[in-house]
């Protein structure tokens, strides 16, 4: 079922004003079999056959209550999301908190399939919801869907609800070509803290031992082949080469912007350092998690045109 | 902000939930499979002569068919219901306590099924069945309000009479006693009755009728085949079966014959009866299948049909097929009433060296009842029944032989009320001869012979543990068949006549009254049952205390502790905090201490906890409502 007014604010507690609930194909299908079991009640003047069916129809009527509990009561707040890559799958968080066990809950977030029916436990829960967004910057996951039909199936019992808080969406990572800006003088964070003062480029300069986080890259192939142990290169390079990067010209910027969260992606897997411009925003050369974060936030969020 | 590395987009893809949600629970699976094998096993005792076998049979298979490919939910659903529709059309067709046990066991195994189906995987298989349990019982007393309440309908068309069945041990509408060498020990079960107040007839009037013998050929007494007109002033009770009016209960089991055992005296309740002009019961219901049924007192009118006029073939002697027979009866012709010829007939029984004998080999072909009244003179019941009744048509008498039951043995079960249980070996003949201004009269002249044989009561004899188990078992399905089938349209409007008295117009009201008081309270206990917290008491206690916070407002952050949580509460609020703290400590100190909990402690604890959450919940009362969350 999937009509009924969306829902608005954050948390939503759910109640007689904002569920709606419906009988199922097969709740139809049932008060044919009472109605059937009712003819041969009548016809063999037998108990057995009408007590099913007074069975049946008090079923009927106390699963419209009973599946009605389910999301009674029911508080959904959004989690705080963690950012995600368009046209990827990622998850959004959902807090719920049941006031009572909440049965074949199924929870269906914009356009995608509802996911299996689980049930709840009464407290607090923690639940993601895989959805696709389909473009970047801060995207509200679309229309959520709390359904049960449980406990019989007789009722379709549910809601709709707009989740206020979006979820960080950073353009897909796509090959291509980059633009760089001019470098600049003066030296990066990372460097400061470098003996050595400079680092990066194409020739290694020293070797230490490889630690897994090194990745296969920066593996000293040669000497593993020599059987001299697992070593990791350390490059050293001209701190003027740490590239500062930026869309490039002649292509789309939503294209170029994609581009550019592949190079961030890729030169931080090097282990090299980086840095962005994107129209009045620079972001010095740095390397290290935060500072990918915060360039993948700065593509994210990037105005549509620079 | 981004607290996940976005090279994990790959991981976040992986984890993606299995989008599967049509498949559905293993759990629902086994349960559908139990409930299809029980009414299969249900489907052996049908019979197959009657059409709406064929349906339960087909229903049957088809659910079986769609359960064994049902892929999707709602298949699988369908599957549950043709369960039930099935056990619905079984219950109509079989309503022993055998076999409603087996259909009602099938129906919880579907509805489980059905829950089990909307549960998805989670719930484990206490819970499940618990929460099915909980659903049907909260079903059942709308259920019996309607059931009870609801008044029924009368059958769209008569039932239609299948004819008998396959040939069944027991009685047979011939009597041919002298092609009958051995009368073979047979302990298989004919009928069962109870009395009301418990109170069976005297053993000498144990008799009960089953079968007339009216045409006599010379060898074999048969039943004529035109039936003589209803009885008058043996009309059934109008409406139902009205058990609940009835003096005795029958439970006759299968004998391929339409006439049941009676006493001939009580008037028959419920339209399938029906008593002929011969003193036959008559059962529309089918031969081939056990069939319950019930009498009421005769108000003393003693069965009309003792009285219906005479008929010529209640006289027919084939002249020359027995003639010493017949010149014995000539020769009692001079005695004028019918009641003198009989007073002979007895006194020559009598001065004869007769024996009573179950073995006494064949007669021959050529007037048998000769060789046995002169040359042989043993016999069983049906030799001197029959031989007394041709010799009294000889003398002018119009008589006939009568075969059903005598005696019987009575069974009082552990539990319940007692009844008379027959056997076939409880199988006799006797004659019926019409004396005037009387009407037929029995007679039993093997009484003569052997009189410890008529009206002996044989002690219920054991059989060992499986015959007793089996006399307990036909208690229950007597007892059973009182109180199920007894509820009919009769004991219905009984009941509703009591309720309501002369307002019959009230009924609509009682019942939505009724059924809106039953679904009330169902939906309350449920509602209630829902939120009640889960868990040992001591946790129940904990959650409670917790719950009543968390009603104003006062809800432990993300991630925090128990002892964390009070300590934040006791820097805002110390006198909630502290309360906080007493029922929180010990709990911890309970659930994490080491060694075995034992259910005593358990016990205490919970105790001293409900003490300091009570004190907590009228602290929190006495605060103002407004509260900001710590």
């Amino acid at each position: 079922m999937n009509f009924g007014k969306t829902q608005q604010g954050d948390p939503l507690k759910l109640g007689m004003r904002n569920l709606y609930i419906v009988p199922t194909r097969f709740g139809l299908l049932w008060l044919a079999g009472i109605g059937l079991l009712q003819v041969v009640a009548i016809q063999l003047e037998s108990n057995g056959p009408l007590l099913l069916s007074f069975l049946m129809l008090g079923l009927f009527l106390l699963t419209l209550h009973l599946t009605h509990f389910n999301l009674e009561g029911l508080e959904v707040r959004s989690g705080e999301p963690a950012a995600g890559f368009a046209g990827d799958t990622v998850a959004y968080p959902l807090r719920l908190r049941c006031r009572g066990r909440c049965e074949g809950l199924r929870l269906r977030l914009g356009p995608s399939e509802p996911d299996q029916a689980r049930s709840l436990a009464p407290g607090e829960h923690l639940l993601t919801l895989p959805w696709i967004p389909p473009e970047r910057g801060k995207v509200r996951p679309g229309t959520l869907r709390l359904l049960t039909t449980a406990p019989l199936g007789l009722f379709v019992c549910w809601s709709r609800w707009a989740p206020p808080v979006p979820q960080l969406v950073i353009p897909a990572p796509r090959r291509g070509p980059v633009g760089q800006a001019q470098t600049h003088a003066e030296p990066e964070e990372g460097a400061r803290t470098s003996s050595r003062g400079e680092t990066g480029g194409d020739l290694w300069q020293d070797l230490q031992p490889h630690r897994p986080e090194d990745g296969a890259r920066r593996l000293a192939w040669r000497l593993l082949a020599q059987g001299r142990g697992a070593h990791a290169k350390r490059f050293a390079a001209p701190l003027a080469e740490a590239p500062l990067l930026t869309p490039a010209a002649g292509i789309p910027l939503e294209r170029a912007l994609e581009h550019l969260s592949a190079a961030i992606l890729r030169l931080h897997g090097e282990g090299a350092s980086y840095g962005l411009v994107l129209g009045p925003t620079t972001i010095p050369p740095g390397r290290g998690p935060g500072h990918r974060d915060r360039c993948l936030e700065a593509l994210a969020l990037a105005p549509r045109s620079l | 902000m981004i607290d996940r590395p976005p090279s994990s987009a790959s991981r976040i893809r992986q984890r993606r939930p299995a989008s599967a949600p049509e498949s559905t629970s293993s759990k629902a699976r086994l349960l559908q499979w139990l409930a299809e094998a029980l009414l299969i096993v249900g489907l052996l005792g049908l019979q197959p002569t009657l059409m709406l076998s064929w349906v339960a049979i087909g229903l049957t298979l088809l659910a079986g068919l769609k359960l064994l490919e049902a892929k999707r939910l709602a298949e699988r659903r369908l599957v549950g219901l043709l369960q039930l529709v099935c056990a619905g059309v079984l219950g109509g067709l079989q309503a022993d306590l055998g076999p409603s046990l087996l259909q009602g066991l099938a129906v919880f195994l579907a509805l489980a099924g059905l829950l089990a189906l909307e549960a998805g995987q989670g719930p484990d298989w206490r819970l499940l069945l618990r929460r099915s349990l909980q659903v049907l019982m909260s079903a059942l007393p709308v259920a019996l309000a309607l059931f009870v309440l609801m008044p029924r309908l009368a059958p769209f068309a008569p039932l239609s009479d299948l004819g008998q069945g396959g040939a069944q041990m027991g009685l047979s509408e011939s009597l041919a006693p002298g092609n009958i060498a051995s009368l073979a020990a047979n302990e298989e079960a004919a009928a069962r009755v109870s009395f009301e107040g418990d109170q069976p007839p005297e053993a000498a009037d144990r008799y009960w009728r089953v079968l007339v013998h009216d045409r006599f050929d010379g060898e074999s007494w048969q039943t004529s085949p035109t039936q003589p007109k209803t009885a008058p002033g043996t009309a059934p009770a109008p409406t139902g079966r009205g058990f609940s009016k009835a003096q005795q209960l029958w439970v006759a089991e299968a004998s391929g014959l339409k006439a049941v055992p009676w006493d001939g005296s009580t008037l028959p309740l419920g339209r399938e009866l029906r008593i002929n002009g011969r003193g036959e019961l008559l059962h529309s219901g089918r031969a081939s299948q056990r069939r319950f049924y019930g009498l009421r007192p005769g108000q003393g009118m003693d069965g009309g049909w003792r009285r219906i006029p005479l008929r010529p073939t209640d006289l027919i002697l084939p002249a020359g097929m027995n003639p010493q027979l017949e010149a014995l009866g000539r020769s009692w012709r001079e005695a004028a009433p019918a009641a003198a010829r009989l007073a002979l007939a007895e006194t020559w029984f009598r001065s004869r060296p007769f024996r009573y004998n179950r073995s006494p080999g064949t007669l021959p072909a050529r007037a048998p009842l000769d060789a046995f009244l002169f040359e042989r003179q043993e016999g069983f019941c049906g030799h001197y029944a029959s031989a007394f009744s041709a010799l009294m048509r000889a003398a002018g008498v119009p008589a006939r032989v009568v075969s059903g039951y005598q005696g019987g043995t009575w069974v009082q079960p552990l539990a319940g009320a007692g009844y008379l249980d027959l056997r076939q070996d409880n199988a006799h003949a006797w004659s019926e001869v019409w004396v005037e201004a009387e009407g037929w009269r029995r007679v039993d002249p093997s009484t003569w012979i052997a009189p410890g044989r008529g009206g002996g009561l044989r002690a219920a004899q054991g059989r060992g543990a499986a015959g007793w188990l089996e006399r307990q078992w036909w208690a229950l399905d007597l007892a059973w068949g009182r109180w199920w089938l007894g509820f009919d349209r009769e004991g219905q409007e009984a009941l509703l006549q009591r309720l309501l008295g002369e307002r019959r117009n009230l009924v609509g009201a009682l019942v939505l009254a009724a059924v809106s008081g039953g679904l009330g309270i169902s939906v309350s206990v449920l509602g209630w049952l829902r939120r009640r917290p889960e868990g040992d008491p001591p946790r129940r206690e904990l959650e409670r205390a917790l719950a009543a916070l968390a009603r104003r407002g006062v809800i432990p952050e993300a991630g925090e502790t128990l002892g964390g949580f009070s300590a934040r509460l006791e820097q805002s609020e110390p006198e909630l905090g502290a309360l906080l703290r007493a029922v929180a400590e010990p709990y911890q100190l309970w659930r994490y201490g080491k060694g075995a909990r034992p259910a005593r402690e358990a016990q205490l604890l919970s105790a001293s906890l409900r003490r300091h959450r009570r004190e907590l919940e009228r602290a929190l009362r006495r605060q103002p409502r407004r509260r900001p969350t710590p």
